[in-house]
């Protein structure tokens, strides 16, 4: 088995140390940090996000993986830099005005991280202008919005009228996700992809950088 | 609706209710909903023109007929002091009467709040909680044995339940979802002693209860999944949660209680064998849009399976021809026995008083007395 794949498997079953110590190990051997990130690291996080989607894991072991994978990132940072690598795109993610609840928005950046997208995590309680702000200041393509609640999920679409009021509707793809929301709500309010699960998010925002 | 005008009916409401949770003929369905949120008081006309500050004030007032539940304290003793860390512009961080730093809204507005960190992350942070506020023998954790006898007597002709609290819910509360998630992982022995801890001060009530008293059902709590599934590792809940569930139900079944019912959320499949194994046989409040409709879950279970709650509240949100067309999609489960329908959680305020009166209307149509 090479290095890469058993980080990869590391990851999945949330070796976090043991993750660490093969990073650094493979570092050593001059495999480039792009190369680790891209094939050892983020399959880890790609499998683990599928077999979430299939039911066939749940929400702790997504959380062990990411735990695992970001010991593993930590490492590379300071070379993916000086390899001057840049993400697959940017992304601004909140929970939207009024909500608290930050679980599912937690482990939809775990999943985008994952998929090398960096994120702007810009918190709970959001204010449609933060959001604004966020996407003017670092040209995010993606903005993720989470609602919990039945009555914050009116929020995301408050969320939406304030980008579309700034005239940069147009510039980002506008996701949607929480317990209560569904497909025919995010057409009802004008969002431009709803996912069931963190896992189908970080693939639809892929295949909607790739169109960008 | 007229207020405070109980549906006709036949029965005895403790007749009622166990007929209709053993699948015997019944009269009509046990009329009950599971309360409100905080901003319905404020917020619905029909409650503040008519003084309802609470749920105790709707239920009178709407003439539920609620379940009783008895229990004693099986938790923290005491609790930590909840103290405010900061206030910010919009919400305040504090620490809770479980110890854990949170962050909720300034206004009080309902919403789960952000969880920071829990007072235990590893096996010595345990073991001095647990010292300071895990007592076995602790005055709070005996029965009132003057209420539970006015309560529970056996002359009673409504239905009185005993609560067996949380094995795993409360724990996730006490160390929040990561911190349960990591602890599962890193000190799986420390997790078990706690699960071990909470089922020891539950199995000592229910040796001193229930010899003395005829339940009807049992309560319990856990709230550990999620949309996409279990906030615990199936592996733990397998090997140590269920064995516990498995431990009350035995003690249960000698003393006759077979109807246990638990409140979680979310979407409860994966573990619904393990509980249905171990004697929980009713999901309570049945939240639909994280889950199924009731109809495909009780074709998968049939009678093994009962159901409170179960109304989805999207459909109660979204208007009267809706509410119509699910009241009517839960209709032959109803009419099957062992479904008690109400709304799937406490009514949001985003439904509208009168949508919710059209609802109480037409259940009492649908599933009152014919």
């Amino acid at each position: 088995m090479s290095i890469l794949t058993e980080i990869s498997e590391l990851v999945q079953k949330g070796r976090a140390k043991e993750v660490q110590a093969l990073v650094q190990q493979a570092l050593d051997e001059k495999i480039s940090a792009k190369e680790i990130l891209n094939n050892g690291l983020c399959p880890g996080m790609t499998a683990i996000g599928e077999k979430f989607k299939n039911n066939e894991v749940y929400v702790p072991e997504v959380l062990i993986a990411s735990r695992a994978m970001t010991k593993g990132t930590d490492i590379l940072k300071p070379y993916l830099v000086s390899e001057g690598v840049e993400p697959a795109g940017k992304a601004v993610i909140c929970t939207v005005k009024g909500d608290m609840h930050d679980i599912g928005k937690n482990l939809v950046k775990m999943m985008f991280e994952g998929s090398g997208i960096e994120c702007i995590d810009l918190g709970t309680d959001v204010d449609p202008q933060k959001i604004v702000e966020a996407v003017k200041e670092t040209g995010a393509k993606i903005v993720c919005l989470s609602a919990l609640l039945t009555t914050t999920m009116i929020n995301q679409k408050s969320a939406i009228e304030a980008l579309c009021e700034a005239g940069i509707r147009d510039d980002v793809v506008v996701m949607i996700g929480g317990a209560p929301v569904s497909e025919d709500y995010a057409g009802e309010i004008g969002a431009d992809i709803y996912t069931n699960d963190a896992a189908s998010a970080a693939a639809a925002a892929l295949a909607a950088l790739k169109n960008i | 609706m007229k207020p405070g005008k109980p549906w006709k009916g036949t029965m005895t409401r403790r007749e009622r209710f166990n007929a209709q949770m053993h699948y015997l003929p019944f009269d009509r369905t046990v009329n009950m909903e599971f309360g409100y949120w905080d901003e319905n008081y404020t917020q619905w006309d029909i409650f503040t023109e008519n003084g309802i500050k609470n749920e105790n004030d709707a239920n009178k007032f709407f003439a539920f007929e609620p379940p009783k539940v008895l229990g004693v304290n099986l938790w923290l003793a005491p609790g930590f002091e909840s103290k405010i860390v900061e206030v910010k512009e919009n919400t305040v961080i504090k620490t809770n009467w479980e110890g854990i730093l949170l962050e909720e809204p300034k206004d009080g507005h309902s919403s789960i709040p952000k969880y920071i960190r829990s007072s235990i992350e590893t096996p010595d942070d345990w073991k001095k909680v647990k010292e300071e506020h895990f007592p076995r023998f602790d005055k709070s954790r005996e029965p009132d044995y003057a209420y539970f006898d006015k309560t529970a007597s056996d002359e009673r002709d409504y239905p009185v339940g005993i609560d067996i609290g949380s094995m795993i819910g409360k724990i996730r509360d006490l160390l929040t979802v990561e911190g349960l998630t990591y602890a599962v992982y890193d000190y799986p022995e420390m997790v078990e002693d706690m699960v071990e801890t909470v089922c020891t001060f539950t199995e000592d009530m229910l040796d001193k209860v229930l010899p003395k008293y005829h339940f009807d059902f049992a309560s319990g709590w856990e709230d550990i999944c999620c949309k996409n599934g279990p906030l615990v590792s199936m592996d733990f809940f397998k090997s140590v949660v269920y064995p516990c569930y498995k431990r009350i139900g035995d003690k249960l079944h000698k003393h006759g209680v077979d109807i246990w019912y638990m409140d979680c959320d979310g979407d409860v499949r994966p573990l619904l064998p393990y509980f249905l194994d171990a004697g929980i046989n009713c999901l309570f409040p049945y939240e639909v849009n994280s889950c199924l409709h009731p109809a495909d879950l009780c074709r998968e279970y049939g009678r093994d399976l009962r159901i409170m709650g179960g109304v989805d509240k999207i459909q109660m949100i979204a208007g009267k021809a809706e509410i119509k067309k699910y009241l009517e999609s839960i209709e032959p489960l109803v009419a099957r026995g062992g479904f008690i329908p109400f709304c799937d959680h406490r009514c949001p305020p985003d439904v509208t008083p009168e949508n919710y009166l059209y609802y109480l209307d037409l259940k009492e149509k649908m599933f009152g007395l014919k």
